[in-house]
């Protein structure tokens, strides 16, 4: 067969899903080397439908030797040069080019947004020898056929290449950035230290490690300011009633002490009830950030998880893409006809209709995205059982969606003064009236009520007691991940796609730790001599102007040659810095982290020697976490495996082995054990398993 | 130099976190002693050396400074 359309996919589902829409299911595939095709007839036209798996390429620097900077000569190579972990990619990158000789036409039919344009671009450009010109493009929010039939009868040529442009310049500054400035620091704590230890810090990382060491020393240098709160405490047949002093929170003791004193044993008489009512809108349709957060919220997912999940249900063509700003949901994607469609799944039967009932007409959010709505489901039934994540993510996606077309929730605000001698007390109650669109957003939506006590205006009321509180001022809580993604979103660093990556990454890199993110010793360090040697690294200015040139790249208006040459003479200026300061540079970083290797998590006394403690040791040889002995090199072999996945807390010592007890934390709720592996409850629990 | 309360080098008697932790608690004083209506400085070193709220290094440079009076005393 030649003369055909090749059409370029970003993931093999996509591309099973586009042959099977555009073939009526009659595409016939085949597999070589762990790689598939497909093939098909439609309208007069053959089709060959390949796959990438994500980026084919990537950017690196002819030598890729991890000693050498400053590198500035990043070309895009075969991903298979670049990362070790990209098995396959040569087989596929072949492939494509034997498909590519033989077609006449190209199609760039990956995700609409800068990656989706980027994989696309290199593989046309790289693959198919050019091709990236004269190729047409596919442009989709959902794999449903219907989406994808019309996406391929509207087929256009491109323009320009604004965000494939954007998408390369934005690998070529990160890697000129993330891997010379890496180098740098590594190769000072290597020369300084006594062991080699990867430092990695990156464009977007930098800056984003430094809101968790600037929030740990806001929580470190927190000095509480005291106050007081007052309450009064009323009765009515036999029923206390309790009112909060009007001026809230008080500055000094002596005041409440005054209210106090004023009031006891007073009368309190009930002023005029006042009722109002508040109409609550819907929240606005999900972008990726919002569901995220709100996926934490009530699943506990983090931020990269909820991703992935969403990721797998848009190819399952169940919601549309997610990879999106937009918190809007135009008229085009259809709104009567996904209600219908998911008025006939039993558990959204009843809420769809009820939408049905009148034209359908959503709340729309502020922020918009020209490439995509927000996500939606598409209506389809899931074609197989979802995984419990996936149905717990795809359940949110549809309320969230429904109640974007219910009423406002009313709400009830009623209050009154009772006042004492001149001081005035606040009752207050707030209940639902009509729940609108809480109705279709449960269990994730929810108002706390407070009833008004029953009093009316003219009522005179014994006061009990005044009650005086002292109170302190909270420090700021630690970020966790969604408010850390919620942070790097204001303050304009990163994209939609790579901010769940960069929290995991500080993770992995040994800079942050648990659930409420804390910085490690070397977390701190990195920014603290960073700050002091190469500011602009972890400056939020510096990434926020170049995040701004990279969009006017993708819009066309900007010059990406340009903006390189600025991103390497600033990285260049920076690694002059370091360079000139590699001694002091070096010495602060490898102290900091062996303290970070030495100081792993102490879960408690060993009970095997006595003397030492059991801590969180990472194996360096697998890269595995276990339990160890810090008397090991004095020869206590104490040690236990650990769960490899999950933060973890240390609680009391067990009460049966008095070895220590973990709390690990992989979803919601943490889970207690025991970390010893022959503690006779785990025999116990084994036992009463077999008897029951 | 190094800190007097940690390993960090230090330009002054303090690196840069318990300096800004010092600062906190100094300018904190005044407010605490109005709230109490005439508390001391030693009092007050006391006190937010006990709050749970104290962040760790607000707490250490509040016993240095304690530590300092106690030593002038003796």
């Amino acid at each position: 067969m030649s003369g055909y359309t090749l059409v370029v996919c970003e993931k093999p589902d996509a591309a099973k899903r586009i042959s099977e829409a555009l073939s009526d299911g009659k595409a016939t595939s085949a597999s070589a080397n762990g790689v598939t095709t497909f093939r098909f007839r439609t309208r007069g036209k053959d089709f060959v439908v390949c796959a990438a798996r994500g980026h084919l390429y990537g950017v690196s620097d002819p030598l890729a030797e991890r000693s050498v900077y400053p590198v500035f000569d990043a070309e895009w190579y075969g991903n298979d040069l670049v990362e070790k972990r990209a098995t396959g990619t040569a087989s596929r990158i072949r492939m494509i080019k034997d498909m590519a000789k033989g077609a006449d036409r190209f199609v760039n039919a990956c995700d609409y947004d800068v990656e989706g344009e980027t994989i696309g671009f290199n593989i046309l450009r790289y693959a198919c020898g050019g091709k990236e010109r004269g190729a047409l493009r596919a442009k989709f929010s959902t794999l449903t056929k219907e989406d994808l039939v019309g996406a391929f009868d509207s087929l256009e040529g491109q323009p320009n290449h604004g965000l494939a442009e954007a998408g390369r310049a934005r690998h070529a500054i990160d890697f000129d950035w993330g891997v010379n400035l890496s180098r740098a620091l590594s190769q000072a704590a290597l020369t300084q230290g006594k062991g080699y230890r990867t430092v990695s810090v990156g464009r977007v990382q930098g800056p984003t490690l430094g809101f968790v060491v600037d929030r740990e020393t806001e929580i470190r240098t927190f000095v509480p300011l005291p106050h007081w709160s007052v309450t009064g405490v009323f009765e009515k047949d036999g029923r206390r009633i309790e009112a909060a002093y009007h001026k809230g929170r008080l500055d000094r003791e002596a005041d409440a002490e005054e209210v106090r004193r004023a009031c006891t044993g007073r009368l309190g008489l009930v002023g005029q009830k006042k009722r109002g009512l508040v109409q609550v809108p819907p929240p606005p349709p999900f972008n990726l950030g919002d569901l995220q957060k709100e996926a934490y919220h009530a699943f506990g997912y983090t931020p990269s998880r909820t991703l992935q999940v969403a990721e797998r249900l848009y190819l399952s063509a169940l919601i549309s893409y997610p990879r999106t700003d937009s918190q809007k949901l135009p008229p085009s994607i259809g709104y009567a006809r996904i209600l219908r469609a998911l008025a006939s799944q039993s558990q959204y039967s009843k809420l769809a209709s009820a939408l049905l009932a009148s034209e359908p007409k959503p709340v729309q959010g502020a922020k918009y995205d020209p490439a995509h709505s927000a996500i939606h489901p598409t209506g389809e039934k899931p074609a197989r059982r979802l995984e419990a994540n996936e149905s717990r993510v795809y359940d949110l996606v549809v309320r969230r969606f429904l109640s974007a077309f219910a009423k406002p929730a009313k709400r009830e605000v009623a209050t009154a003064e009772i006042s004492v001698d001149g001081h005035a007390f606040s009752l207050e109650g707030r209940r639902t009236v009509e729940a609108g669109w809480l109705g279709y957003y449960e269990p994730y939506g929810r108002f706390s009520d407070a009833e008004f006590p029953r009093v009316e205006e003219g009522e005179r009321l014994p006061v009990v007691a005044i009650r005086s509180e002292e109170k302190f001022e909270t420090p700021p809580g630690r970020y966790n991940q969604s408010s850390l993604l919620e942070k790097m979103e204001r303050e304009g660093i990163g994209t939609k796609a790579t901010r769940a990556d960069i929290i995991a990454m500080l993770g992995t890199r040994g800079y942050v730790s648990g659930v409420e993110l804390a910085p490690s010793d070397l977390g701190a360090s990195v920014v603290e001599i960073l700050r002091l040697r190469a500011p602009s690294i972890v400056s939020t200015e510096m990434t926020s102007a170049m995040e701004a040139g990279l969009e006017e790249v993708e819009t066309g208006a900007g010059d990406p040659k340009g903006l390189l040459r600025r991103a390497i003479r600033a990285a260049s200026e920076q690694l002059a810095d370091l360079e000139s300061n590699e001694e002091a540079v070096g010495l602060g970083l490898s102290a900091a982290a062996a303290a970070t290797q030495a100081g792993g998590l102490v879960l408690g006394a060993c009970p095997v020697c006595k003397t030492g403690k059991l801590r969180v040791v990472k194996s360096k040889k697998s890269g595995k976490r276990f339990v160890g002995c810090t008397n090991y090199s004095s020869g206590c072999r104490a040690s236990a495996p650990l769960p490899q996945r999950g933060a973890l807390r240390a609680g009391a010592p067990c009460r049966r082995c008095s070895w220590p007890v973990v709390y690990v934390k992989t979803g919601r709720f943490p889970w207690r054990l025991c970390v010893n592996p022959s503690c006779p409850s785990k025999g116990e629990k084994r036992r009463e398993v077999r008897t029951v | 130099m190094k800190c007097a309360l940690c390993e960090r080098e230090a330009a002054d008697e303090l690196c840069v976190y318990h300096a800004r932790a010092k600062e906190r608690v100094v300018s904190a004083f005044s407010y605490w002693k109005e709230a109490y209506g005439g508390l001391g400085w030693r009092e007050y070193l006391d006190r937010i050396k006990r709050n749970p709220r104290t962040g760790q290094w607000a707490k250490e440079v509040a016993g240095f400074l304690g530590g300092a009076i106690d030593k002038k005393s003796s």
